[in-house]
């Protein structure tokens, strides 16, 4: 058979297991670096990319040497460089352990441990791993190009995200210097050090001599991809921001939309796939740390002792412990990138040089295996089930934030639940609103979990409404501070001020649905969407850290059994690049959606700042009547 | 152990039959005596019902017989030695345990005295159901012919369509008790010579007392036994093993079963109907597609459900969640309890249906799906939702053509439910990950499982249309990497332009 024939995996599989295995890590960790960023990381990317493309011809011409390691270095040196790069495949593995551990539970599983998460993680992707690079080889062939399609996609659906403004003042950050630049090659440099594990693995690889094509496909690829990010997070994000998020790649889609809003939210589905590369990234540290076993422990190629079987798991099992380590405090995510740039990749290029110079590679069994499977699905319980059924939650989509200069008043605008879903049509009032209050987040969420029986669920908060005194006291950063730390909060919501958060909550008007939904309903409806500006969390959030201000919220009121939304002033510039000021438009929604009215307002509105006391209530127009007028 | 020989003395061979088969009485020994004067003493064995009455005229045995009538015993011996009337499938046989063993397989097998050899004569054999409609993989465009339980004539329906000399039918036993006849069916310049003595060599490596059915050899001989993946493609279409032959896998046919195997098996054949090739390329590969689609329902909704519901509700849109929220009100179990519950429930109305004879196993499909189904939600054991999700995950399960490989996704199904109902995405994150680990390093005879998605450099699966794309069939060129490299090309176009 041709297959059985060669058992060389082809360079197309070598291609797609090289981008599936260095993206997902450097997505993750590599974006939120320091040096990642501005025209010195672009630049440093650029200089890492030319050295890379050097070093693989190197690499290439050491595979014979790595596929004989003990004998081209001789017994105690190659000892020494498998212990070495032993050790480096393992501290790597606990790096990615430790930080899906964190990642995980912060933005995906909220409330199960993430030293759970790493076990898991361990134990999965040590299945297999031993039995020869095909296997990979397929697994790349199989999902690489899904995984590559999934970032591609996510990059073009954030593209209605960016801003040419913070990009251009992102890229200024850091600012250009020979430091930066510096640090940014051999930040990148760093980052690809795992692909000095490629010669071990050479020699599975057909036509070994020409897979200096394949490895340049690779990096081009990744690096374009990285070069991409550069630009896009900064463009998404803004620079400021950028530099505070540890991991900017999670929160980029949660304020994208799916065109066809078939799903509200789509950045779970982005982590999945994020999260199935850094498992087959795990899985080839096991699967070299495995070769790397073999190399040092020479025997027959064809026969797997027991062993080496377990060697993977053993692997894994380390990787798992190192994870959890902490030295003063400090666990692996402190002080692997130190180990990285100062010690791994340093001795890394001295022992391939030196070997470069020297080259001149029954039953019980299933009893065991039923055994550890029985402890990994009871494990998958132990873990602590934070799982809550849709019916125990409560979904507020909308939430007021208000201040009387020592509490916070929460109130949360809950739909109820017959009404919403129209499965049992009442002629009572649909809205169900709580208020909490506390001197900070901590003893309001207190407070919630003494008083509710169903948890909060703030997954699909539609709109967000600061009282005037949170703007006013800068109590408002402790509002975003607090969003932030929400996983589930997407960065869709719609932001506004208002004199009195709770009452525009306790509006009763919408008789079919809740204020949440009403308010979107307002700001998504196709008709005037163009006149209807609003501002969303991650403008907030944009503003916030950028210049430590709120941009301007448009306003929401209630007067008399109507909800009246007023937008922000506006500047837009004209054609002779003078500045006007855009007629505020005044927009009164009927307590009988959708029949609503229009009414211009005069020029000299102060709208947004001054609230709702200027209204000309007797200009009324319906929709299209309005449209005509303007 | 020295076989038997068979004697030129008819009483000790007559002895001997009577002693192995002292206590069968389906055996029948009939004595006889034929020739010139009745002088020539003949013995007949054979096993009640696999011969027609010997007499009749029609008959092979029945006119050797009438013919035996007139002849003196040296003109006797003479006819059988030269088979001077022709009979078409006649042997001579030497050993005693020969003889028995042609006599078990359905044949009479004729002694005479003063000739020591036994002539075996085939009849009509043991009693099977003939060609009837293939059941379990029905097409709308295509042959309704479907294999048989006879080896015999399950292989004369490929010969049927393959009318070449090149087709080549190897038969062997199997079974220590059994005897169970195996056919391996190939053609000789397209198929990988290693692919036959791996066979041959799998065949061999075993020894057991019965074969009784195609499924056994299977699991008997596959490399990864503990996969719930089937390695063997398996079909009751001699049309589907026609195709296979000529894209140079091999087929295994087995006595008293009227699944075929075809060797080596693929995860994309298994996705395959025959009539894929008989349609239109645009509508195949959308029914491929479909198809594909259908799988993953099958294996990931209840546990993408789960993970939903039960983690992150933000996907979906908020009155799609309230819908559900307000749906599970009341039900008093989790909703992956409710969700097991369910899908038992399901594959109880399914089991059902296909052991009870066909009309009450469609009204139980019928009582099960609706009435137990609308019952548990009005009782609130479950909610509607559930019953939809489960519904769904049935469709798609009965879209994927193979049963067995359909069965794979069955099973997987509930692992995956428990993942996503207990770790969420990163459950099913985890699954799908050890799944593409687990197919992606089996084996069929040495081709990698998941061909052609593995395809390698050079390889004509693009051509051949094997993937979830079918190609038209002027473009499908190349025969599939099974078949020999040297006989790779399966269409050209005639220099003349004719044809």
């Amino acid at each position: 058979m041709r297959f059985a024939e060669n058992n060389r995996i082809s360079h197309r599989q070598l291609y797609r297991q090289l981008l599936l295995a260095f993206l997902p890590p450097f997505l993750l960790c590599v974006t939120g670096k320091s040096w990642f960023g501005g025209w010195g990381g672009i630049l440093g990317l650029a200089a890492a990319l030319g050295l890379l493309l050097f070093y693989r011809i190197f690499l290439i011409r050491l595979a014979p040497a790595c596929g004989a390691l003990l004998k081209t270095a001789g017994g105690p040196a190659g000892w020494g460089i498998g212990l070495f790069f032993l050790v480096y495949v393992i501290l790597t593995g606990a790096y990615l352990l430790a930080v899906l551990g964190e990642i995980v539970p912060q933005s995906l599983l909220t409330g199960v441990s993430g030293r759970w998460i790493s076990f898991w993680a361990a134990a999965v992707c040590c299945v297999g791993t031993h039995r020869g690079m095909q296997r990979r080889g397929r697994m790349a062939e199989v999902s690489g190009m899904i995984f590559l399609g999934g970032i591609f996609l996510m990059m073009v659906l954030c593209l209605g995200q960016v801003r040419i403004s913070s990009l251009a003042e992102g890229l200024g950050e850091p600012e250009l210097s020979v430091e930066s630049f510096l640090a940014g090659s051999y930040g990148f440099l760093c980052a690809f050090s795992g692909v000095s594990l490629l010669p071990f693995a050479m020699k599975e690889v057909e036509k070994q001599g020409s897979t200096g094509k394949t490895m340049t496909k690779a990096l081009l690829t990744a690096g374009g991809i990285l070069l991409g990010m550069q630009l896009l997070l900064p463009a998404v994000f803004g620079g400021k921001r950028l530099a505070a998020e540890e991991y900017p790649i999670l929160p980029l889609l949660s304020g994208a939309d799916l065109p066809g809003n078939v799903l509200a939210r789509f950045d779970v589905i982005w982590m999945g796939l994020v999260l199935y590369g850094i498992l087959f990234s795990l899985g080839s540290l096991l699967h070299y740390g495995s070769q790397l076993l073999r190399q040092l422990f020479p025997g027959n190629p064809q026969v797997q002792p027991l062993p080496f079987r377990l060697a993977p798991a053993g692997l894994a099992l380390l990787m798992f412990a190192f994870s959890l380590a902490e030295i003063r405090g400090n666990g692996i995510r402190d002080y692997y990138e130190s180990y990285l740039a100062f010690v791994f990749v340093p001795v890394l290029l001295l022992a391939q040089v030196f070997l470069s110079v020297r080259n001149r590679g029954k039953r019980k069994r299933r009893r065991l295996g039923a055994g550890i499977a029985m402890l990994l699905g009871v494990s998958m319980f132990l873990g602590g089930c934070a799982a809550v059924e849709p019916e125990n939650r409560n979904y507020p989509l909308a939430l007021g934030v208000d201040w009387d200069g020592e509490n916070l008043t929460l109130s949360y605008g809950m739909p109820d639940l017959p009404e919403a879903t129209g499965q049992e049509k009442t002629e009572e009032n649909g809205i169900s609103l709580l208020s909490l209050s506390g001197v900070d987040f901590e003893e309001i969420e207190a407070a919630y979990s003494r008083s509710q029986e169903k948890i909060l669920d703030m997954g699909h908060l539609e709109v967000l409404i600061l009282g005037e005194p949170v703007l006013g006291d800068k109590v408002w950063e402790r509002v975003l501070e607090y969003l932030k730390e929400e996983p589930s909060v997407g960065e869709d919501v719609y932001v506004f001020r208002s004199a009195g958060a709770r009452e525009v909550l306790s509006w009763d008007g919408a008789r079919d649905t809740s204020v949440g939904e009403y308010i979107t309903g307002m700001l998504e409806n196709p008709a005037g969407r163009e006149e209807k500006a609003s501002v969303t969390l991650r403008e907030v959030y944009y503003a916030w850290y950028e210049s430590g201000t709120l941009p301007e919220l448009p306003e929401i009121s209630v007067q008399g059994d109507l909800l009246v939304l007023e937008e922000a002033l506006t500047a837009v510039s004209d054609r002779d690049g003078e500045e006007k000021e855009t007629a505020s438009l005044l927009a009164w929604w009927g307590t009988l959606y959708p029949e609503f009215c229009f009414a211009e307002s005069s020029g000299s509105s102060s709208a947004g700042k001054t609230g709702n006391s200027e209204r000309p209530e007797n200009v009324k127009f319906s929709f299209w009547l309005a449209q005509i007028f303007k | 152990m020295k076989e038997k020989e068979v004697s030129g003395n008819i009483r000790e061979n007559e002895a001997y039959i009577r002693q192995r088969c002292e206590n069968c009485a389906d055996i029948l020994i009939r004595p006889m005596t034929l020739g010139e004067l009745r002088k020539t003493e003949c013995l007949l064995v054979f096993i009640e019902g696999t011969l027609s009455n010997v007499m009749l005229e029609d008959s092979a045995l029945g006119k050797l017989l009438g013919y035996f009538q007139e002849l003196s015993p040296d003109q006797m011996r003479k006819t059988l030695r030269g088979n001077g009337l022709g009979i078409a499938d006649v042997e001579e046989l030497s050993g005693m345990e020969e003889a028995l063993l042609a006599m078990l397989a359905g044949n009479a097998v004729f002694f005479m005295d003063g000739y020591s050899r036994a002539l075996k004569i085939s009849g009509k054999g043991y009693p099977d159901m003939g060609v009837s409609e293939v059941e379990s993989e029905k097409v709308l465009r295509g042959s309704k012919e479907g294999f048989s339980d006879s080896v015999k004539t399950s292989s004369a329906l490929i010969r049927k369509r393959i009318r070449d000399t090149r087709l080549k039918v190897e038969e062997r036993e199997i079974g220590v008790r059994s005897h169970t006849t195996l056919q391996l069916l190939y053609v000789e310049d397209l198929v990988h010579p290693r692919l036959l003595l791996e066979i041959r060599e799998r065949l061999e490596t075993f020894e057991i007392d019965g074969i009784l059915d195609s499924g056994m050899l299977e699991q008997l001989t596959e490399e990864a036994w503990y996969s719930p993946f089937p390695q063997y493609q398996t079909t009751e279409r001699p049309d589907r093993a026609a195709q296979e032959l000529l894209n140079g896998k091999a087929v295994l046919l087995c006595d008293n079963s009227p699944v075929a195997l075809i060797l080596p098996g693929a995860f994309s054949g298994f996705m395959e109907s025959s009539e894929d090739w008989y349609n239109r390329f645009e509508v195949v590969s959308f029914l491929r597609a479909l198809r594909y689609l259908a799988m993953g329902v099958a294996m990931l909704l209840p546990g993408l459900y789960l993970a939903v519901i039960r983690f992150h509700t933000q996907i979906l849109p908020v009155n799609l969640i309230l819908s559900f929220a307000q749906a599970r009100e009341g039900v008093p179990f989790s909703s992956v309890a409710e969700l097991v519950f369910l899908e038992l429930a399901f594959e109880l109305i399914r089991e059902a249906g296909v052991r009870v004879p066909g009309a009450l196993g469609n009204a139980i499909g019928i009582v099960g799906g609706l009435i137990i189904g609308s019952a548990a939600v009005d009782a609130n054991l479950v909610s509607p939702i559930v019953v939809m999700i489960v519904a769904l995950t049935a469709l798609g399960s009965l879209a994927i053509p193979n049963e067995e490989f359909s069965s794979a996704f069955r099973l997987l199904k509930y692992a995956f439910l428990f993942l996503g109902g207990y770790l969420g995405v990163f459950g099913l994150v985890l699954g799908s990950y050890l799944l593409i680990s687990h197919l992606a390093g089996l084996l069929s005879f040495g081709i990698p499982y998941l061909v052609p998605f593995v395809e390698k450099e050079g390889d004509n699966w693009r051509e051949s249309g094997g993937r979830i794309w079918r190609m038209p069939f002027r473009k499908r060129r190349f025969r599939p990497l099974y078949a020999r490299k040297e006989e790779n090309l399966r269409l050209r176009r005639r220099k003349d332009g004719k044809g």
